[in-house]
């Protein structure tokens, strides 16, 4: 009985708090991400996160003339993280999948490249299929739109989940497993640096219900200003062609999307 | 590349590693007064003559002495932050207290070190016989001053090798750290062996540095318990 | 507001998610049991050997002895694990060349092969304990009683020494239990692998509360069968003395290596 009283006591604090909480300024945002994602976000020999999706945020923080801050954060915890308040904005190649958008509110799209297969150099096949995976393993990282596709279209494959996104690359090349299911452009830049490793085998087409409609930045669902700002911050760095610039920096093709 | 430009070349991953070691120490130093003096506190609770106090602390060390680390490390390094959340959407934002990966790892480690540091702390708490407290509160002490004059002082002897297991845990412990955010030893080294598809030699060298230290917290364990066993040969 | 106390209540139960993902942890569960069961076994056979090394005297025996246990509890286990698991894949070619990749190729094997390696240095340090806690005078007595070296162990070391070990023994065998979770890591299902899984997918935080009761579960019974095996077992020390006085020598002696705590790392 006690206990229902001080429900109610609380209860009645909240809402007279929520009513007086006024809108935050932002002057600071602090931006978490898995940086084992090369070449979007990865750690260098510094210690700093570097890469794509690093300035690319500077330059929607420039937008926004906000300072921001990079927080590195394993994949799996990225949401929970997120919502606990350990940050303020995922941008981490998060794919605006259904399931996310029930707990996260998206900005706009602000990228959208292919899922592929990729597989041991020495397999020429052209397709994966339920049959060539007999007996085969398949790595992918956990928590991912790939692990998601593999659960729902190859129902029974030997499937490795790494907590890492680079992790499954790795094993590939070591020959533990002979399919990996990622991102087009770290698997080309894996490829780059390891070229007897592996080759990637086809292109997986982007059904909306798995991957969603691209990649885009993930708040808290009540941080609706935040959302704002960065969607007009994305569509500024479009317009003033600073993203062609950086995207030439990275990739060889255009990652925009539409 | 030959693993001395990999770790001490101009690009080389030697001073991350060093940075990861001096995260490491840092979160098992920083550790050690909260989860001890955590586990002293949950020690005399469960002394207390009050029946409910003491079920509550039994619950709490059973729970995390039997769960595994890395998940009691999860729940705490989420579960915490969740309800600092919730006092703040309570009591309005001056409560909203924002912890950094750094110092939420801390808090998760000292909830863990205080569940396993109570036990050893209960068993020396019972090894000051019972007269010298009685005497002392003949003597006209009050109870306070009785357990910080009296008792305390003598708990560390008795302590000692118990609490120094525990500190090699700790440091030990902290490597699961790693998987949450923190840029420590384990992560450091992790992150260089993906860049550099060199994981033997980064993963030993990590363990390298450990091992100095488990042999260094050895020798130290072994001084402090000679020099507090002075007069009780 | 009320979304706030019904995602807390929601943060504690949720049947549905139960109901729907339950079976995953069982299956988690079960794989949990056999890296268990099968490195927990595979160490303690290898233990034994490993602590008489430790207590020879010959340099050359016991010096590579001290340096294995030293390595083994000296560096977290998540980072041998990584070291068998990484950098087995480094030497492919090797392990191809003598027909072992297939081994080292497969999580739930480096795992178990990790997992022994380790549990094996802790379980030789607490049979080293126990074997010295039996006080030297009764071995020097069976002796000049003319008993074989094979009748002393059988008769006068082993009874005493393995009641001595029983409880550290339980408390590694519950320490490795809490350590498996580790296997999540380098991809294996386990029971903390499929938690993970689960939460993936629904996102739902209290999935980690049902793993810790799971888990919480199974390290209490043996817990509670270690206490009932121990009593059973010291029965004839129990007669006419105090409980405490049961396990007297070896508790004392050498408290640091029977460590009633044995972390996961």
């Amino acid at each position: 009985m006690r206990f229902a009283k001080l429900l109610g006591l609380i209860g009645l604090a909240a809402s007279l708090a929520g009513g007086t909480a006024e809108a935050k300024e932002w002057k600071t945002v602090r931006i978490g991400m898995d940086a084992t994602y090369p070449p979007f976000e990865s750690v260098d020999s510094s210690g700093a996160i570097i890469g794509w999706e690093v300035d690319y945020g500077n330059a929607l923080c420039a937008k926004m003339h906000v300072t921001c801050t990079f927080q590195n954060q394993d994949w799996d915890g990225v949401i929970p993280a997120l919502l606990s308040g350990k940050f303020d904005v995922i941008l981490s190649s998060m794919n605006m999948t259904p399931a996310r958008a029930k707990k996260v509110l998206f900005s706009d799209m602000y990228y959208a490249t292919a899922p592929v297969w990729v597989g041991q150099a020495s397999n020429k096949a052209t397709e994966v299929t339920m049959e060539s995976l007999k007996g085969k393993t398949v790595g992918t990282q956990s928590s991912t739109v790939f692990a998601n596709y593999l659960d729902k279209n190859f129902k029974g494959a030997d499937v490795k989940l790494y907590p890492g996104g680079d992790e499954p690359f790795l094993d590939l090349a070591s020959g533990r497993t002979d399919f990996v299911v990622g991102d087009i452009l770290v698997a080309k830049g894996f490829i780059e640096k390891n070229p007897d490793c592996c080759r990637i085998i086809a292109e997986i087409p982007r059904s909306a219900d798995i991957f969603g409609p691209g990649v885009g930045a993930a708040f808290r669902p009540e941080d609706k200003d935040l959302a704002a700002m960065f969607n007009k911050a994305i569509a500024e760095v479009d317009a003033d062609g600073s993203y062609k610039t950086m995207e030439a920096k990275y990739f060889k093709i255009d990652i925009r999307g539409k | 590349m030959s693993w001395f430009s990999l770790l001490f070349g101009p690009t080389g991953w030697g001073p991350l590693l060093l940075k990861g070691t001096v995260i490491t120490v840092l979160l098992s130093l920083t550790t050690v007064p909260f989860g001890f003096g955590g586990g002293l506190l949950l020690a005399v609770l469960k002394l207390s003559n009050n029946r409910a106090v003491r079920i509550a602390c039994d619950a709490y060390t059973t729970f995390f002495r039997g769960i595994p680390d890395l998940l009691s490390l999860f729940i705490v390094y989420f579960g915490l932050q969740s309800l600092l959340n919730l006092s703040a959407q309570v009591f309005g934002d001056a409560w909203r207290i924002e912890m950094n990966a750094f110092i939420a790892g801390v808090i998760a480690l000292s909830v863990v070190v205080a569940a396993y540091s109570s036990e050893v702390w209960v068993a020396s708490l019972k090894a000051v016989p019972v007269g010298q407290s009685e005497a002392a509160k003949s003597l006209g002490l009050h109870p306070k001053q009785v357990f910080f004059l009296i008792v305390l002082p003598q708990l560390g002897r008795v302590a000692l090798p118990g609490l120094g297991n525990i500190w090699t845990i700790l440091v030990k412990d902290t490597s699961l750290i790693s998987t949450l955010a923190v840029m420590d030893l384990l992560r450091a080294s992790s992150e260089a062996s993906r860049a550099t598809t060199r994981p033997l030699l980064f993963y030993s060298a990590a363990a390298a540095i450990y091992l100095i230290f488990s042999i260094v917290s050895g020798v130290g364990q072994a001084y402090l318990e000679r020099r507090s066993n002075q007069g009780y040969a | 507001m009320l979304d706030t106390l019904q995602n807390v209540a929601g943060f504690v139960v949720n049947i549905d998610l139960l109901s729907t993902y339950g079976y995953r942890l069982l299956l988690g569960l079960q794989i949990t049991a056999e890296v268990v069961l099968i490195s927990c076994s595979l160490g303690f056979v290898l233990a034994y050997p490993l602590s008489r090394a430790r207590m020879s005297k010959n340099l050359f025996i016991s010096s590579p002895a001290l340096a294995y246990v030293t390595f083994f509890r000296g560096t977290p286990l998540l980072c041998q694990l990584y070291l068998v698991y990484y950098g087995a894949g480094e030497f492919r070619p090797f392990f191809q060349s003598i027909d072992l990749w297939w081994f080292f190729r497969d999580a739930f094997y480096c795992c178990i092969f990790a997992f022994t390696l380790n549990t094996c240095a802790y379980q030789a340090e607490i049979l080293r304990g126990a074997i010295q806690s039996v006080p030297k005078g009764q071995i020097e007595a069976a002796r000049a009683l003319g008993l074989s070296g094979y009748s002393i162990a059988r008769y006068v070391v082993f009874p005493q020494a393995l009641l001595v070990a029983l409880r550290p023994l339980g408390n590694e065998l519950i320490g490795i239990i809490k350590a498996s979770a580790l296997a999540a890591i380098v991809t294996l299902l386990d029971l903390m692998g499929e938690t993970r899984f689960v939460f993936a997918k629904t996102f739902d935080f209290s999935i980690y509360l049902y793993a810790a009761i799971i888990y919480l579960a199974i390290t209490q019974a043996i817990s509670r069968l270690w206490n009932w095996m121990e009593l059973l077992l010291s029965r004839h020390l129990l007669a006419g003395r105090p409980a405490t006085m049961v396990l007297g020598p070896g508790a004392r002696q050498g408290q640091a290596a029977l460590d009633p705590l044995r972390a996961e790392t």
